[in-house]
């Protein structure tokens, strides 16, 4: 897109955000009864749901039981209008596959499994409306909801995807700024201890960028961690003023 | 909010049976009192909520609660080319989708028989029920025309499915806004002008009810997920604004009489008139924000 500039000599982006600011984070827990846990994340103009059953009895093959932690098993798929152009298949296919084990290998990481042994915890995802950052704002929804469903976790696993252009990192990108060539890191964090869960970046970078780039999505993350608390804490004091505690 | 079990009437202790061990048993003793364990009369259906245009990158879009069944609808409008039967009409394709997210019943897979039983009662009943004229989607005859993806999404199975998709199917129709394509007369070549859309007309306004029978005998309206289950017949009646039916479907099951059957079909004609104001108040607030 010639002439539409990432970030203007100003310091503002397409939308008009600063290069380390977030998108508008709204969330809720608890939005759905069938489930033992669920959330619904709104960033921007991305909006995910995520609903967690769990754990309970293994369900499928009885072979893939481990016989010293709970099996987590993820499914990512979005929406058929979640996209501007209509997606004709909406799970099976390679990227969601591959989301679905991005996603289950980085809350393996964060719960507490051996807790369940012989179990299997689900985790489902789905993208109402996609506009960038797909992979964070499932892992922001998710944690939510594994929350909500009382599972241990280590942390909170908070997630963000940051972009560098023209020696900036620009934390929390959309789809405008996703596809227009800006080399994109996604990473995991559970931010108490710093520890990275997942991190994710297939684009050219030159290796004296990566410190910074991870440096800002750290920064970001706990950003994100922030207010992912602040919704945990408001949604219990909800709930305990329902049960007159 | 958890379900809440209203026993305002005292039961002998023998009658206060476990919920999940004998469940038959503890519909029946509220049945026979004539009420139903989340304290609605047999005939009434739960609070219906209705939210449209929350999807801004579908064409339509309507988010419907019918008690705790959720059930979002997306329309996307796409240009193809009619079928060779029907050279000047459009089409709907409606799709059902039942995920693995919405009940534990679902595994994840392809489309199981309910969500494709319930896609095809959606798609007779659009076709039946002529909502939208197919002629309005046409483009150029022969040529173009505008095919509807409809595509409504279950998001917590509470029973009751097969209303709650028609409602927010009728609700996504009256969001959804098309753009305007000229052709152009040289290259005769679509151009779609995404800034200037134009309202889909509804010519139908189409509701359903479900009701299920329990016990042979007994007619209950709206039912959640564990009264469809203990329940021995299910029956929807379709209908439309000019207390036309459109569609009844009762797919085996216990018998009915044909007095039930006229009891069915005069509590739908009053939950469409229901429907109609719910949807012409949401859709008249939402004009008036925008």
């Amino acid at each position: 897109m010639a002439g539409l500039e990432l970030l203007s000599d100003q310091g503002y982006r397409l939308d008009g955000r600063k290069a380390t600011e977030l998108r508008k984070l709204q969330a809720r827990m608890g939005v759905f009864t069938q489930a033992d846990g669920s959330a619904y994340l709104e960033q921007g103009n991305t909006k995910a749901l995520a609903v967690v059953y769990g754990p309970h009895e293994m369900r499928g093959s009885r072979s893939r039981t481990l016989h010293d932690r709970a099996v987590i098993n993820c499914q990512y798929s979005m929406a058929t209008f979640s996209t501007a152009e209509r997606k004709r298949r909406p799970h099976g296919d390679r990227k969601s596959t591959e989301m679905s084990l991005h996603l289950k290998q980085t809350f393996e990481a964060a719960v507490m499994t051996q807790l369940y042994p012989r179990s299997q915890i689900d985790i489902y995802v789905k993208i109402l409306q996609s506009d960038g950052g797909n992979y964070s704002v499932c892992v922001n929804a998710a944690t939510l909801a594994v929350i909500d469903a009382g599972i241990p976790m280590r942390d909170y696993v908070c997630a963000c995807t940051v972009g560098f252009v023209d020696e900036t990192p620009l934390a929390d990108l959309c789809y405008a700024e996703e596809s227009g060539g800006v080399s994109s890191l996604a990473l995991a964090l559970l931010p108490r201890g710093g520890q990275i869960a997942l991190l994710q970046m297939d684009a050219r970078l030159h290796q004296d960028h990566l410190e910074t780039l991870i440096e800002a999505a750290m920064t970001a993350c706990k950003g994100v961690s922030k207010v992912l608390d602040e919704v945990v804490r408001q949604h219990l004091q909800e709930a305990s003023v329902l049960t007159g505690e | 909010a958890s379900d809440v079990s209203v026993l305002w009437l005292p039961l002998p202790r023998s009658l206060l049976t476990c919920r999940t061990a004998e469940p038959l048993e503890y519909h029946r003793s509220f049945l026979k009192e004539n009420c139903r364990p989340d304290g609605r009369e047999l005939t009434e259906f739960r609070t219906t909520t209705l939210n449209i245009g929350s999807i801004s990158t579908a064409d339509g879009s309507a988010l419907v609660k019918l008690g705790n069944t959720t059930i979002i609808c997306g329309i996307k409008a796409e240009l193809a080319n009619p079928t060779v039967e029907a050279p000047g009409k459009g089409y709907i394709v409606p799709n059902v989708d039942l995920p693995p997210l919405c009940s534990s019943r679902f595994r994840p897979g392809p489309p199981g028989e309910e969500a494709q039983a319930a896609s095809q009662f959606i798609a007779d009943v659009i076709e039946s029920s002529e909502v939208i004229k197919t002629e309005d989607l046409s483009i150029d005859r022969g040529k173009l025309c505008w095919v509807l993806y409809c595509d409504l999404m279950c998001l917590d199975y509470d029973g009751n499915i097969l209303d709650a998709c028609v409602i927010a199917l009728l609700a996504a129709l009256k969001n959804t806004r098309l753009p305007e394509v000229t052709i152009n007369k040289e290259t005769s070549a679509p151009e779609v002008n995404l800034e200037k859309r134009w309202e889909l007309q509804i010519h139908k306004h189409l509701v359903s009810a479900s009701f299920c029978i329990f016990d042979d005998s007994i007619l209950i309206s709206d039912p959640t997920a564990e009264e469809e289950t203990l329940s021995t017949a299910h029956l929807t009646v379709v209908t439309d604004e000019d207390d036309r039916l459109c569609s009844v479907h009762k797919p085996g099951g216990t018998s009915l009489s044909g007095e039930r059957l006229q009891e069915c079909i005069s509590r739908a004609t009053t939950r469409q008139r229901e429907i109609q104001k719910l949807i012409a108040k949401v859709a008249h607030s939402v004009k008036k924000a925008q």
